[in-house]
């Protein structure tokens, strides 16, 4: 029956208007499917009285009639309360909010915890020292005695009456060794300086460096600690590479590369085209370091490692220059908030 | 250090490829960086550690490329053709200190025609960056690449008395080296010297006056093994480092002493003729007896955490030149002359372990107890102070902890400031970075007004790090925390200038944190803060920190074109944070009652509060601060504080009556202790 399309278009027209809601332009869009002067689902109707037999013409032509009458009516209506919607009580809830200013740990800081909380996890205590140093915790107990070579390698700012400023978080390890009793595992983060600046170095920048000492411990147990460790700082598909190198408190020593963390081991401007990246220096603790510390070396055997702060924030964070860390620019700063949580 | 890879297998039998042959090198820590192809060579640039000088030169480097399995290194062949003359009746050598001149070596060459190296000499000095300057002195420095043994030649003519002698430098003595420049020397210097004076800085740079010429005939080539301590410090106080040097302050090979003054003196007459006089000039001839270093396989395995089987720790130990004697598990190795590293069994273990490689080692973890780990020592204080500026609302920033002279005197009005003496940096990177921090507001002032510089419309930023003191003893160090506020607070509709109440509200917030709520505000006169808008923040009777607007003078410092809102505060009195227990929340409703107040402004809030709850029954629960109004009808000097009373009893509803009692008996007491009146 003709007047059986006319009332499944009405429900139609009526579920239709109901799911544009106080949308303007859906409910336009509703008009023009139904009302259109061109193409209109009510000009198709009119259109169809034409064709239907006399008898049925009637009928159908005051339903139809009806038909008009509410879709025009319910289109003024949702017209205008979506328009309402839009400016009642003149809200526009697309105007910026007045936002609390919310802080933000500094990216050296949030790096820190976060390589805090995984050795934290795996039973390693975090512990700090001075930063003004003497000879002995800075250099000699670590192997370096006046005059070696090695303290060429170190730029040291010196202060009056032979202090220095610590040029790495090592004599943490030796005030560590040299009061507490094997087992030990620490972890050390803190500020350290070296007479030294460009886009790379900062006079002062961060470590964190790592103590392991206990009977049995491994090279093996270095790599392993530190294969867990760089897969939870940075990605678990990282490959880790471990090299020959020389540091006077470690034998052996190894310096470790990840792949390249920009490029993916493909060879980018970051990792100077050879995929990898030095990310730190590690070894086994050095027997005289032991000796200097008054830990018996031939009972206990250790590791440690040491990275820097800002690296790994120039690495995770990429960012150009190591200085921006130290500029203060709120623009900078404030890109980081707390940090994601590991 | 550059080499060149033609030179390197001169040393080498056999044909590794030179790709294999880099990879194997940097495998075992000789980290080949760079290789640039030349005409029918490559350049290798390879970083080698401080550790390693008998790998500074090429066959140093092949010995090691034949341990790391890259063919055999060969034996040097060396055949000096001696004249009928012996070498004692052309020179004479002392050394007076054996000490700082273990061994002294020289050879001498008369007849020699100085001129122009050969070009495939002149060559392979310069692909490894030595300038060629004539065939006498390339020949030396062709030696010194070769095996290491730094070496110089004398013109014999020069040398009075034809004499050498190893001594001591005396105060005051001066020489001339061959850059031209006058040296001041002292009895720490270690020199040689001819009969009158001295010829060469020992190890480190020859003298002008002996140096070879064009018409040079006569030469006395040095080869000697001098103390790398002495070398070094003279090196270092001259600020001479040269090729010699570099090798003889990390340590040279005592025994590589003869065969260079053999090997020099051979090219010598095969560059530039002349006859070799008989014998050498060798002041110690008997090497001491090699070092033996003791290493037990199974512990080596143990130590590594896997195993490593003697066929491969024997060859390799023998191809180091550590001459392994075996008795089971038990090896008995020697310290090679050239390495001066090897004295521990630790020592040999990285030997084994570098060229087994470290990618063979099962990687594993340490088993260790579980007791969970801790934070000790300042951390947990300042990393609650860290979440306490991020709570406020502040960005963390990291400044330097060193600053200026002048930034030091500028901020040292601040009492923070003056718990002990500046300390000063010995060798400061520059001017601006040259006094270690006693107070952070410096660094922080200096990065607002920089962020207000740069058009920001509101600064708030927070440190937290260390100041440091010079003391009679050690130098102190002190955790502080501080903060600077600036420029146009508010939402984006509502904004306005920052101001103290604006600081001292951040303050507050940050000293909940850190549970000094308790803290008591008092006036105060600072000389880094604008008089009037300074405060004394007071915990226990101990003043622990400042709060206020920064003096003018500290402004226009670091140019900032608004003002500075800054606070600091010594973490030294925050106790460790308590287990919060917590507060009950009242049953009961409160009943509030405005009171406005019009009193002098020499009467201040928190004694107008502390009145109010002296005059009231304990259930006052809460005094509010509501509206402060001066201006138009109120006298100068006066002010109009309305105050909300807030009364609360814990176990019941207060009645109106009550609370009226209470409200009228209070501002008859206020109105009788002070000169106050009521609207």
């Amino acid at each position: 029956m003709a007047t059986e399309l006319l009332h499944r278009s009405r429900e139609e027209f009526l579920a239709a208007l109901a799911a544009a809601g106080p949308d303007p332009e859906a409910v336009e869009a509703v008009r023009v499917r139904f009302a259109g002067r061109r193409s209109g689902l009510l000009r198709d109707l009119e259109e169809k009285l034409k064709t239907l037999p006399r008898e049925e013409k009637p009928a159908y032509g005051k339903a139809l009639n009806e038909l008009k009458k509410l879709v025009e009516e319910r289109l003024t209506a949702a017209a205008e309360a979506a328009s309402q919607a839009k400016f009642s009580s003149g809200l526009d809830v697309t105007l910026p909010g007045r936002r609390p200013l919310v802080g933000s740990l500094h990216p050296v800081t949030l790096v820190r915890q976060e390589i805090e909380s995984i050795f934290l996890r795996m039973g390693y205590s975090v512990a700090d020292g001075p930063e003004i140093e003497d000879d002995w915790h800075n250099f000699e107990a670590l192997n370096m005695p006046p005059d070696h070579p090695a303290r060429d390698a170190q730029d040291t700012f010196y202060l009056a009456g032979g202090m220095v400023l610590r040029t790495h978080t090592s004599p943490v390890q030796v005030r560590t060794m040299e009061s507490q009793r094997p087992p030990i595992r620490l972890l050390i983060p803190g500020r350290v300086y070296r007479r030294d600046s460009d886009l790379r170095h900062s006079p002062m920048f961060h470590q964190v460096e790592c103590l392991v000492v206990d009977q049995g411990i491994t090279f093996g147990h270095l790599k392993g600690t530190l294969e867990a460790f760089l897969h939870g700082l940075f990605d678990p598909s990282l490959a880790v590479r471990f090299r020959p190198s020389f540091f006077p408190f470690t034998e052996p020593s190894a310096e470790v590369d990840i792949t390249c963390v920009l490029c993916r081991g493909k060879g980018c401007a970051m990792c100077s085209g050879s995929g990898w990246i030095e990310i730190l220096g590690s070894g086994m603790v050095d027997p005289r370091v032991f000796k200097a510390c008054g830990i018996d070396a031939a009972r206990y055997t250790g590791f440690a490692f040491g990275l820097g702060l800002d690296r790994v924030a120039v690495l995770k964070y990429r960012l150009p220059d190591l200085r921006l860390l130290f500029g203060g620019d709120e623009r900078f700063l404030r890109q980081f908030g707390m940090g994601v949580p590991s | 250090m550059k080499l060149s890879l033609a030179w390197l297998r001169d040393h080498l039998e056999g044909d590794t490829p030179a790709t294999e042959l880099a990879g194997r090198l940097t495998a075992v820590g000789m980290n080949v960086e760079l290789r640039e192809p030349v005409p029918s060579d490559e350049v290798w640039d390879v970083d080698i550690t401080a550790n390693r000088p008998d790998a500074m030169n090429h066959r140093g480097m092949a010995r090691e490329a034949a341990a790391a399995g890259c063919g055999q290194l060969r034996p040097i062949e060396v055949l000096v053709p001696e004249g009928g003359v012996a070498a004692a009746e052309l020179a004479g050598l002392e050394v007076e200190d054996t000490q700082s001149c273990p061994r002294y070596c020289a050879r001498v060459i008369r007849g020699v025609k100085v001129g122009p190296s050969p070009a495939w000499l002149a060559e392979r000095l310069s692909r490894c960056g030595v300038r060629p300057i004539n065939n006498v002195v390339d020949a030396t420095n062709y030696v010194l690449l070769d095996v290491g043994q730094p070496l110089h030649a004398f013109d014999l003519r020069f040398l009075a008395g034809r004499k050498i002698r190893v001594r001591r430098g005396t105060t005051g003595e001066r020489m001339t080296t061959l850059d031209g420049v006058e040296r001041l020397l002292t009895s720490e210097d270690v020199v040689i010297a001819d009969a009158e004076k001295a010829v060469a800085l020992a190890g480190i740079m020859g003298g002008a006056d002996s140096e070879i010429r064009f018409d040079t005939t006569e030469v006395l080539v040095e080869s000697a093994f001098f103390d790398p301590i002495l070398v070094r410090r003279t090196a270092r106080r001259l600020g001479l480092a040269t090729e010699a040097s570099r090798r003889f302050e990390r340590g040279t090979d005592r025994a590589m002493a003869r065969v260079g003054a053999d090997l020099a003196a051979e090219l010598i007459v095969r560059l530039a003729g002349g006859e070799v006089a008989a014998g050498v000039l060798d002041s110690s001839p008997t090497l001491p007896a090699p070092h033996p270093v003791a290493l037990d396989r199974q512990r080596l395995c143990t130590f590594v955490g896997c195993d490593i089987p003697s066929s491969f720790v024997l060859p390799l130990l023998a191809a180091l030149g550590c001459e392994p004697l075996v008795a089971g598990d038990q090896i008995t190795c020697v310290s090679p002359t050239w390495r001066v590293d090897l004295e521990l069994a630790e020592d040999l273990y990285e030997e084994v372990l570098r060229h087994f490689g470290y990618d063979r080692v099962p990687s594993a973890l340490p088993v260790a107890s579980t007791e969970p780990g801790k934070r000790l020592g300042s951390w947990p204080l300042t990393d609650r102070a860290r979440g306490a500026l991020v709570l406020a609302g502040l960005a963390e920033a990291v400044t330097y902890a060193f600053v200026s002279a002048e930034q030091d005197v500028a901020t040292v009005g601040s009492p923070l400031a003056q718990r002990g003496e500046p300390i000063g940096l010995a060798n400061p990177l520059s001017s601006r970075l040259a006094v270690m921090r006693r107070t952070i507001l410096a660094g922080l002032a200096e990065a607002a007004a920089g962020n207000l510089r740069r058009g920001a419309q509101a600064v708030m930023l927070g440190e937290v790090g260390r100041v440091f003191f010079g003391t009679a003893g050690r130098p102190r160090e002190e955790e502080r925390l501080a903060l600077v506020v600036a420029g146009r607070l508010g939402g984006w509709d509502r904004q306005s200038q920052a101001d103290f109440l604006d600081l001292k509200g951040i303050v507050e917030a940050v000293l909940d944190q850190l549970g000094l709520s308790e803290a008591t505000w008092r006036p105060a006169t600072a000389a880094v803060l604008a008089p009037g808008d300074a405060a004394m923040i007071v915990v226990d009777g101990q003043e622990v920190g400042i709060a206020g607007r920064l003096a003018d003078a500290v402004v226009a410092g670091v140019e900032s074109p608004l003002p500075l809102w800054v606070a600091e505060i010594d973490l030294g009195c925050v106790a460790a944070a308590p287990q919060p227990t917590m507060r009950p929340i009242p049953r009961f409703p409160a009943v509030e009652a405005d009171l406005t107040i019009r009193h002098a402004r020499s009467l201040s809030y928190a004694e107008l509060v502390s009145a109010i709850h002296k005059a009231s029954p304990p259930w006052l629960d809460d005094v509010q601060p509501v509206v402060q109004y001066a201006g138009e009808g109120v006298a100068a000097g006066e002010l109009k504080t309305t105050v909300r009373l807030v009364y609360r009893l814990a176990d019941r509803s207060l009645t109106q009556d009550e609370v009226n009692q209470a409200h009228f008996a209070l501002m008859e007491e206020l109105a009788r202790r002070l000169a106050v009146s009521f609207q």
